[in-house]
């Protein structure tokens, strides 16, 4: 939308075609770049093979580039919303009721939409609270959320096609779809209504550092794994059930992200963004923490693997979370029997019947995992697990992301008929990455990786506390982390 | 009676917005140079693209064609020659 409104403003008439069901974003979106009227033709995703639809809108699109001006079109101004500190004043109950209400969206069908909160009830930030809560950072209340430290984003859905992004320190955070900025005080009323105590608030700030959950307008309120001493200073939950309900720390921490996406970022469904059927992983929160101490010796931390201390703790965004699935793969005994005594369907499977381990439980874990899916994956093992994989040979984390990775080549023919690589190789038309060759150039025998473009980036261990041999995973690998010290 | 609270306001800011009015529209098509931006799903302009070109021979349809959802822009240099441009179907 930026390059349409310099077109328009440089003096070059446009016109948008854009799908029906867009057509309430594409007007919101004009008027944060500054082209309210900007013209635009509906179009019908589902027109069998186009053709017809392509007809249908021939005539309004030219239309649109020589109709003369509408006198509203012609129009300047600046649009300001208000947003006053003080929301309500009033009594407590009074301020419930205010906060639960809800706007309309007509493409919900009426279903309501909360105007200031997830959906469910929040703790009201009244001043009082509001400012306990900034008694958990030294950073200034009317501080504008920057980027902590230079850094550089690698990976991601579009990383086929696009360059790396440099970031540098003190770049103020936008919170999106509305591209806000937000200050420390504005963090910690959504920090109060999520219900989170005051020293956790270095997290809170750390997550609006990394753009709050927000991603590019649909991060749904994103995940977050937290590494470093300070899980055990405020009780993060790192033993058994970390996604299950129960602890107050990881469950208010999750669920700040959702407000921070709809408070400071403006999320409105269907108006400010557009998702599909959103996530049923990162619903109303997710977050967890590393439990460092259950690594084999050799095993660095994610703070230690991401360029960090090992005393020091950081927070580092998860990508899209659930397209692995989530949760346990198989039954633990049976991987236990594997280990011990070589019984059991997975001996039976690696043709170790009777040999006891240590055996490579990785070649059971991945097998066709690549089948219709690409990309990479985080491992959440518990550390019996991670001890027996070091005792099977695989001395460092990167070891088992390196082997775990060239699994996944397969021949170019192949690689053709994946449901993503169109767009993620822009038709074709790009570099593949380990060849340094233009795709065109393959030979349909050529390898190249289904598993990602890197090993690191595209792959995670994150050892938890549990005594059940049950590991999980999902989506995405190592991303840049954020300094939660820096935020103390 | 109950105490009475200040609450605050937990969205984030929103910078002022200069609004700006569309550029001129175009007297007439021909010999015009229309730039053609596409971007995100082919299937509706395969055919668009065909029928433009062949109803509208006088214009001078220019054209970038993208799968990523992201458009690439004209250059500078280009957009001296541009009259127009279609955008679509992401933005």
């Amino acid at each position: 939308m930026p390059y349409l409104t310099d077109l328009e403003a440089s003096g070059i008439p446009t016109v948008l075609v854009v799908f029906n069901e867009e057509m309430e974003k594409v007007k919101h979106d004009a008027v944060i770049h500054g082209v309210p009227k900007l013209r635009f033709v509906v179009a019908s995703r589902n027109s069998l093979g186009g053709v017809s639809e392509a007809h249908k809108i021939l005539e309004p699109v030219l239309d649109a580039l020589t109709r003369p001006l509408a006198p509203e079109e012609k129009e300047k101004g600046t649009w300001a919303p208000k947003q006053p500190r003080i929301l309500f004043e009033g009594t407590l109950m009074e301020a419930e009721k205010f906060y639960k209400q809800t706007i309309n969206i007509p493409r919900l069908l009426g279903a309501p939409f909360s105007k200031y909160t997830d959906g469910l009830p929040v703790v009201i930030p009244t001043e009082e609270r509001v400012a306990a809560m900034l008694k958990g950072t030294s950073h200034k209340p009317d501080e504008i959320i920057r980027l902590q430290r230079d850094m550089v984003i690698r990976g991601g859905p579009t990383a086929a096609v696009e360059k790396p992004i440099v970031r540098k320190k003190g770049d103020v955070i936008e919170f999106m779809p509305m591209y806000r900025t937000a200050t420390v005080e504005q963090v910690a009323v959504n920090a109060v209504m999520a219900g989170c105590e005051p020293e956790y608030f270095p997290v809170v700030l750390a997550m609006a550092e990394s753009g709050g959950g927000t991603g590019d307008g649909r991060g749904g309120g994103g995940a977050f794994l937290v590494s470093g001493p300070i899980y055990k200073e405020i009780g993060m939950n790192v033993t058994n059930f970390i996604w299950g309900p129960g602890n107050p720390v990881n469950k208010t921490l999750g669920r700040v992200g959702s407000l921070m996406w709809r408070n400071l970022g403006g999320y409105e469904e269907t108006i400010s963004t557009i998702i599909t059927l959103g996530n049923p992983v990162t619903n109303g929160g997710f977050i967890f923490a590393e439990y460092a101490e259950g690594l084999p010796n050799g095993w660095l931390g994610l703070n230690e693997e991401l360029g960090f201390k090992k005393d020091e703790s950081v927070l580092m965004p998860l990508g899209m979370m659930g397209g692995w699935g989530i949760g346990q793969q198989h039954a633990p005994g049976v991987y236990r029997s594997l280990q011990r005594t070589g019984h059991g369907a997975m001996a039976r499977f690696l043709g170790v019947k009777g040999i006891p381990g240590p055996h490579n439980y990785l070649v059971y874990l991945i097998k066709d995992i690549w089948a219709t899916m690409e990309g990479g994956f985080t491992l959440v093992l518990p550390p019996q697990i991670a001890q027996d994989l070091y005792d099977y040979g695989f001395k460092t984390k990167q070891s088992i992301y390196e082997w775990i990775w060239k699994q996944s080549f397969e021949p170019v023919g192949r690689f053709r008929m994946r449901g993503s690589q169109d767009y993620l190789t822009n038709g074709w038309l790009g570099i593949e990455k380990t060849s340094g060759k233009p795709w065109r150039e393959l030979p349909d025998d050529y390898m190249v990786p289904a598993g990602g473009d890197d090993p690191f980036d595209d792959y995670n261990i994150v050892v938890i506390n549990m005594e059940e041999t049950a590991p999980a995973r999902f989506s995405g690998g190592h991303s840049p982390a954020f300094s939660i010290d820096a935020w103390r | 009676m109950s105490e009475i609270y200040m609450c605050l306001n937990p969205t984030g800011n929103q910078e002022p917005v200069e609004l700006f009015p569309l550029a001129p529209r175009l007297d007439t098509l021909d010999g015009k140079t229309i730039h053609l931006s596409i971007c995100g799903e082919a299937d509706i302009w395969v055919p668009l693209e065909k029928k433009l070109k062949s109803d509208y021979p006088n214009v001078n349809w220019t054209v970038k064609k993208r799968y990523h959802i992201v458009p690439w822009e004209v250059t500078e240099e280009e957009r001296k020659t541009t009259d127009a441009v279609i955008l679509g179907v992401c933005w």
